[in-house]
C-alpha cells in the first residue's frame, strides 16, 4: 500500500497543469492565451442582420493588433476535385447489390429507420440494405474512424457535428455529386438542412432527420400551478417566470430540469443559444465561410447567457441533473416522485420514444397526453433553431454499383411519402416542406400538434449560413471541453473562468485538428 | 553424459523445442510484444484522424503526457481506486472467509453466496448497480431510510456526485471481485495444518492471537496474490466506469481512470492515435513499476515456509 | 470434498447466535444488489419503476425480450464458441511450450522464457490499438477468428503448466528419456494424465477469463451478430435505456451460463486458485 501512495504523492507533485494535448509540442504552436482584462462592448450582429458572403463580424477590440484576424476568405472546393457519383451504375449491374449501413441510433429512431429501410428492400430487388447498429453515435464515428477503408460500411449515418471531419477524411462520396450527376430536384428542401451538412461550398451528406431541441413539460404541474397548460415559455425570460409560479405554487420542486451532456445542454444547447441571439459560436463565419481557428462564446454573449441559467439554477427554480450520459436523466426528473421538475429541454428526436415509454405505462401517473412539446426557449424573444439530428453519407472507394445503390437508397430515403413515415414515427422533423402534404403526416402533425415544433421553429430561422451553428474539425472533442466548463458553471463555479479556460483548450483542439490533417 | 554430449543433445533438442514454442512465440509476439513496441514508437507520434500521415513529436511527449493534468487526474482516480478496492477486497474476503470457517450448521449456504459474485463479470456487476444507484428510480433511494441518512442518494445521486461517485464504482468493484477473493482465501486457510491450530490453542493463545500468529502468516503467499490480482485490475478497471459514470462527474472527471483516459468516448484525446499510444505505454510503465514495488516490498515479508 | 475445518472450540450459546446473525446480515448485504435485479428482471414495463424492492407484480416478458429482441441468444452462442475455442487452444499451446520449457534442455532457453514473462506484464490495454489494425488488416473484424485469435497462447498458463511438469518425480521424467518414447508419446501417455487436475483449472480460468472480455469483443465487432454478451450487454445499455426490465433480464442470463459452470467445475476452480496462489 506504501508503494500506492507514494504514487499518488509523487503524481500530485509532478504535474505541471497542461493540457495533454499540448504534450511534445513546442511553444510556439500554443495559441497566445486571450484573457481579456476589461470588457468593452464588442459588435455583434443584432437579430436578422445577415452576411454577406466574406464579411466577417468586425473584430472586437480587446485583443492587441498584432492578433487580429485576416478578413477570412471564403473557401470552396470545386466539386470536380472530389470523389464521383457514378448513379447509373446500378443499371448496368446484374443481381442484387447488398449494402450495409452503420448508424447509433436508439428505441423509436432506430425502429423508425429498420421500418423504413425494411420498405425499401421490399418495394426493389436490386439493392438491399443491411443495418448495423453501433451503440450510439460515439461509437459509430469511433469505428468508422479506426477501421480501415475496406472495413467501413457502405452507408454511414453521421450527426452534424463530423461534418468537417468526415470531408477532411477523404473517404466518402459527396452527395452533391451524386445530385449533380443525376439532376436530383432539392427545391423543396428545408435550405438550412442542407447546408448544414456542408463545408467549403460542397454538401457532404444527405440529411435523413433533422432534429433541434425542444421543451417538454408536465402539463398537469402547468394547471396546478394555474399556468396555461397550452402556453409554454417562449424564451429562457419566460422560463424564469414560469419557473418561480411553478415553484411558488408547490406544484413541482422544480421548474426546469437542466444538464450538462456534450449533445444537450454542455455542448449542443450552447450552439443553438447563441444562434438565437445572433451570436457566433466560432470565427471565420462559424466556420462556415472558411476553417475557424478559435471559439468566441468566452466573450460577453456567452458569458451573461450562462449565468443567466446559474442564476436559474442558484434561485432554485433549475435543477442540475449532471453529465446526462444515457440522454434519459432530464427526462426521469419530470418522473421523480419526491422532487420533480416540470420543464426539460431535450431534443425533438425523443419525441417517438417518449410517447412509446409512457404510453407503455413506464411512468405512473403520467400519461401519453400530459406531456406538452414547445419551442426551445432562448435568450432572444423569439425561438428559433439549428439543424441537429443526422445524415447518410456514402462511402467511397467500395465500387460503381455500391455507390449508385447507395445513392438510390438516400434518393427512397429523403422521398416525400418516406420521410412523411419517418417523422411520423419519431420526432425528428423533415427534411423537405412537401413531406408534410402527404401523408401521415399530414394527418399526425395536424392531430398532434407537439410533431410540429421542431419543424416549425426550424423553419423560422434564419438561412444565413454564418447562422447555422459552427462547423469544426474537432466539433465533438470542443463539445466535451465545452460541456466540463457549463458542469463547472453550473455547480457554481465562475462563468468567465471556466469559459476562458475551456475556450483556450478549445482552440487548442482546432489548431491542434489543422495541424494533423 | 559428458558436457560435450550434453552440448549435442541441447543442439539436437533445439528444432524440437522450438517447434513446441512456436504456437505461443508467434501468437503472444504478434499480438503483444510487436503492438507494445508499435505503441511506443506511436506514443512520440501524433497522427491525423484516421490514423495514417503519423509524424513525430518529441519523445518529450511521454514527459510532458505524463506531467499533463489529464494524466495526472487519471493517475490520481486510478490510485485512489486502487487504495480502495485493495484492501477492503482483502479485507472483506479475508474477514468472510474467517466468518465462514467454522463448522456450523448451514454454512455451506453462506459459503455459496459468499462465492457467488464469481460468477458476475463487470458489465453485469456494472449494469445491476447502475440500477440500484440511479437517484431517481434506482432500488437503493427507494429504501426511505437510506435516503434519510444520506442524502446524496438522491440529490444528486452517488453517480454522480463528484464526492461519491470514484466511491460507488470501487464498492461496486469490491462486490464483483469478492467472490473470487473468498474462495481463493477459504482454500487457503483450509490448508493450514490442524495440528498447528491445536498447537497454538494448547499453549493458550485465544482466537484472536491465534489468528495473527498462526493463521495469518501461512495466508501470507495467498494474500499476495489477492493483492497482486486485485490491484492489476483496479489499475486497469475499464467497464466499471464506462457503464456506471462515463468518465465521472464533470468538470471533475472524478471517475476517468488511466485507462478511461485512453479509450474512453468522452476522453478529450479520442481518435487521437498517437496520444492514446503515449497514455497507453504509460500504463504499462506505471503497472510495471507497481509489480515491480510490489513483489519486492511486500514479497520480501512473505513466509514461504512449511 | 472440501474437508471442513472443524474447530475444536465450535462457539456455543450467545456466541453462536452472533455469529449467525452477523453471517445473515452480511449475506443480506451481499444479495441485495441480486435481489433488486431478480425483481426488476420479473417485472412487466410499466411497473419495473415503481417499488423496486418489493416484487409486485410477475411476468417472464423481461426475459424473452432479452432473449429475442435483445438478441441474447445469438451473444450467448459467441461468447460460447469463442470462450471453448480460446480454452481449448491455451490448453495445447500452454501444455506444448511448458514441456519444452520444463523438459528440454536447448539453447536460448533462458531468453525465450525471459521474453514469455515478459508478455505477462504488458497490460492487454496497451495493445489494443495496434492490435486492431492487426486484426483489421487480416480481414478478421466480426469474425470469431479475430475475436480468438490474439488469445490463445498464455504465458500465465505456461508457467503454470511449467511449474506441474517441474514438480513431476526425477525418475518419471529420466525414464521416458531412457526409453525412447519420443516427446509425444509421453505427453500422451504419462504427462498429461499426471498434470490433469491442473490443467482443469486452467481450463476454466481461461474459460472464465475469454468469456468476461469486454473491450476486445467492443472494439472489434461492427456487426451486432458477432457480438459477446459483454459487448452485447453494453449495446442494450444504450438501446433498452426506456426498458429496465430487459435490461436486467440480459444481466441475469448473461451470468446464468458461468454460475452453471461454475457449480460443475467446483473442484477444479478451488484447485487451480489455490495452485496458483501456493506457488506464487
Amino acid at each position: 500500500m506504501l508503494a500506492l501512495v507514494a504514487a499518488g504523492l509523487l503524481a500530485a507533485a509532478c504535474g505541471n497543469g497542461e493540457t495533454i494535448l499540448n504534450a511534445g509540442n513546442e511553444p510556439a504552436t500554443t495559441l497566445p492565451v486571450e484573457a481579456p482584462a476589461t470588457l468593452p462592448p464588442v459588435d455583434t450582429l443584432a437579430p436578422g442582420d445577415t452576411l454577406a458572403p466574406g464579411e466577417t463580424v468586425p473584430p472586437d477590440d480587446t485583443r492587441p493588433p498584432s492578433t487580429t484576424l485576416p478578413p477570412p476568405t471564403t473557401t470552396t472546393i470545386p466539386l470536380a476535385d472530389l470523389a464521383e457519383c457514378p448513379v447509373d451504375a446500378l443499371d448496368e449491374g446484374s443481381g442484387t447489390v447488398e449494402l450495409t449501413l452503420w448508424h447509433g441510433l436508439n428505441a423509436e429512431s432506430e425502429t423508425a429507420l429498420t421500418k423504413l429501410t425494411d420498405a425499401y428492400n421490399a418495394s426493389q430487388s436490386e439493392v438491399r440494405v443491411e443495418l448495423q447498429n453501433q451503440g450510439n453515435y460515439s461509437q459509430t464515428i469511433d469505428k468508422y474512424v479506426q477501421s480501415s477503408q475496406g472495413s467501413r460500411p457502405d452507408v454511414v449515418i453521421f450527426p452534424e457535428y463530423v461534418v468537417q471531419q468526415t470531408a477532411d477524411s477523404d473517404s466518402v462520396i459527396p452527395v452533391a455529386a451524386c445530385v449533380e450527376e443525376s439532376g436530383y430536384d432539392t427545391s423543396t428542401f428545408q435550405p438550412s438542412t442542407l447546408t448544414a451538412y456542408s463545408t467549403a461550398g460542397v454538401q457532404w451528406g444527405m440529411p435523413l432527420g433533422v432534429s433541434n431541441p425542444v421543451l417538454y413539460y408536465n402539463k398537469l404541474v402547468f394547471e396546478a400551478a394555474g399556468l396555461d397548460p397550452e402556453i409554454p415559455p417562449r424564451s429562457l425570460d419566460e422560463v424564469r417566470q414560469f419557473s418561480q409560479q411553478i415553484v411558488d405554487s408547490g406544484a413541482a420542486s422544480y421548474g426546469i430540469a437542466v444538464d450538462s451532456g456534450t449533445d444537450s445542454g454542455g455542448g449542443w444547447f450552447l450552439e443553438q443559444w447563441l444562434a438565437n441571439e445572433g451570436e457566433l459560436y466560432a470565427d471565420n463565419g462559424n466556420g462556415r465561410l472558411a476553417p475557424a481557428t478559435r471559439v468566441l462564446y468566452d466573450q460577453p454573449p456567452g458569458v451573461e447567457l450562462l449565468t443567466y441559467v446559474q442564476q436559474l439554477i442558484t434561485d432554485g427554480l433549475a435543477f442540475n441533473v449532471g453529465d446526462n450520459a444515457g440522454g434519459t436523466d432530464t427526462f426521469f426528473k419530470l418522473a421523480d416522485e419526491s422532487a420533480p421538475a416540470a420543464m426539460t429541454i431535450g431534443t425533438s428526436a425523443a419525441l417517438g420514444t417518449v410517447i412509446a415509454a409512457l404510453g407503455g405505462g413506464l411512468i405512473p401517473g403520467l400519461t401519453v397526453d400530459d406531456i406538452g412539446v414547445g419551442a426551445m426557449p432562448g435568450p432572444g424573444p423569439t425561438p428559433t433553431a439549428l439543424v441537429g439530428g443526422n445524415a447518410l453519407f456514402i462511402v467511397k472507394d467500395k465500387g460503381d454499383e455500391k455507390a449508385a445503390a447507395a445513392w438510390d437508397y438516400i434518393t427512397y430515403a429523403v422521398s416525400p411519402e418516406a420521410q412523411s413515415q419517418y417523422v411520423t414515427d419519431t420526432g425528428y422533423a423533415p427534411v423537405r416542406a412537401d413531406a408534410l402534404d402527404v401523408e401521415p403526416a399530414l394527418s399526425k402533425y395536424a392531430s398532434d400538434p407537439r410533431f410540429r415544433v421542431a419543424y416549425d421553429q426550424l423553419i423560422a430561422s434564419p438561412d444565413d449560413p454564418a447562422l447555422q451553428g459552427p462547423i469544426l474539425g474537432p466539433q465533438r472533442e470542443v463539445r466535451g471541453v465545452t460541456a466540463r466548463a457549463v458542469a463547472e458553471i453550473f455547480n457554481g463555479g465562475d462563468v468567465q473562468a471556466a469559459l476562458s479556460a475551456a475556450a483556450t483548450q478549445a482552440n487548442l483542439l482546432i489548431a491542434d485538428y489543422a495541424a494533423r490533417n | 553424459m559428458t558436457s560435450t554430449a550434453q552440448r549435442r543433445q541441447r543442439r539436437r533438442n533445439l528444432p524440437v523445442a522450438l517447434a513446441m514454442l512456436a504456437p505461443s512465440l508467434v501468437i503472444l509476439g504478434t499480438f503483444v510484444l510487436y503492438p507494445l513496441g508499435k505503441a511506443i514508437w506511436l506514443g512520440h507520434q501524433r497522427c491525423d484522424v484516421q490514423g495514417d500521415n503519423c509524424r513525430s513529436n518529441g519523445w518529450d511527449q511521454y514527459w510532458d503526457a505524463f506531467r499533463s493534468e489529464e494524466f495526472q487526474n487519471a493517475l490520481l482516480v486510478t490510485v485512489k481506486f486502487a487504495l480502495i478496492t485493495v484492501p477492503l477486497g482483502l479485507v472483506l474476503g479475508v474477514g468472510l472467509a474467517v466468518l465462514a470457517d467454522k463448522w456450523l450448521r448451514g454454512v455451506g449456504i453462506f459459503r455459496a453466496v459468499f462465492s457467488s459474485t464469481i460468477a458476475t463479470s463487470v458489465a453485469v456487476t456494472s449494469l445491476m448497480w447502475l440500477f440500484l444507484l440511479q437517484p431517481e428510480i434506482g432500488a437503493l433511494s427507494n429504501v426511505g431510510w437510506i435516503s434519510d441518512v444520506f442524502p446524496v442518494i438522491k440529490s444528486p445521486g452517488l453517480l454522480r456526485d463528484p464526492g461519491t461517485a470514484l466511491t460507488s464504482i470501487a464498492l461496486s468493484s469490491v462486490w464483483g471481485s469478492l467472490g473470487f477473493t473468498f474462495i481463493l482465501v477459504t482454500a487457503s486457510l483450509q490448508g493450514i495444518p490442524r495440528d498447528l491450530h491445536e498447537a497454538a490453542a494448547i499453549d493458550g493463545a485465544g482466537g484472536t492471537r491465534r489468528f495473527w500468529s498462526v493463521t495469518f502468516p501461512l495466508l501470507g503467499p495467498t494474500l499476495l496474490f489477492v493483492v497482486i490480482v486485485l490491484t492489476t485490475r483496479a489499475f486497469q478497471a475499464y467497464g466499471e466506469v464506462d457503464l456506471l459514470t462515463g468518465g465521472g462527474p464533470r468538470p471533475q472527471d472524478s471517475t476517468t481512470t488511466i485507462t478511461y483516459l485512453t479509450y474512453g468516448q468522452e476522453s478529450v484525446i479520442i481518435n487521437n492515435d498517437g496520444l492514446q499510444a503515449t497514455v497507453a505505454v504509460l500504463l504499462f510503465v506505471v503497472l510495471l513499476a507497481l509489480s515491480l514495488l510490489q513483489l519486492r516490498g511486500i514479497g520480501k515479508r512473505v513466509h514461504y515456509g512449511n | 470434498m472440501a474437508t471442513e475445518n472443524i474447530n475444536f472450540e465450535s462457539p456455543r450459546g450467545w456466541r453462536l447466535a452472533g455469529r449467525y446473525m452477523l453471517l445473515a446480515v452480511v449475506t443480506a448485504v451481499v444479495l441485495f444488489p441480486v435481489y433488486t435485479t431478480v425483481i426488476a428482471a420479473l417485472k412487466p414495463g410499466d411497473k419495473v419503476l415503481q417499488n423496486p424492492l418489493v416484487p409486485d407484480a410477475f411476468t417472464l416478458d423481461g426475459f424473452s425480450d432479452a432473449w429475442t429482441a435483445g438478441h441474447l441468444d445469438r451473444y450467448l452462442l459467441n461468447s460460447f464458441v469463442v470462450a471453448t475455442v480460446i480454452t481449448i487452444v491455451q490448453l495445447v499451446t500452454s501444455v506444448v511450450s511448458a514441456y519444452a520449457f520444463a523438459m528440454l534442455d536447448f539453447p536460448g532457453r533462458g531468453v525465450l522464457f525471459v521474453v514469455f514473462l515478459a508478455t505477462l506484464l504488458v497490460p492487454f490495454e496497451a495493445t489494443l490499438v495496434v492490435n486492431r489494425r492487426t486484426v483489421d488488416s487480416l480481414g478478421w473484424l466480426n469474425s470469431y477468428q479475430g475475436l480468438a485469435v490474439p488469445f490463445l497462447a498464455t504465458a500465465f498458463g505456461t508457467f503454470l503448466m511449467r511449474q506441474v511438469f517441474l514438480g513431476m518425480p526425477l525418475d518419471l521424467r529420466d525414464a521416458a528419456a531412457i526409453d525412447g518414447v519420443g516427446h509425444l508419446g509421453f505427453l500422451r501417455h504419462v504427462g498429461i494424465p499426471l498434470v490433469r487436475p491442473t490443467l482443469g483449472a486452467l481450463a476454466l480460468f481461461s474459460f472464465l477469463g475469454s468469456w468476461n472480455q469486454y473491450l476486445w469483443p467492443n472494439l472489434i465487432t461492427t456487426e451486432d451478430d458477432m457480438n459477446t454478451v459483454q459487448s452485447g450487454l453494453r449495446l442494450l445499455r444504450s438501446s433498452a435505456l426506456d426498458e429496465p426490465n430487459l435490461l436486467m433480464a440480459a444481466t441475469i442470463i448473461a451470468a446464468i451460463p458461468i454460475v452453471v459452470v461454475l457449480l460443475l467445475f467446483q473442484r477444479q476452480l478451488v484447485r487451480g486458485l489455490t495452485a496458483g496462489a501456493v506457488k506464487g
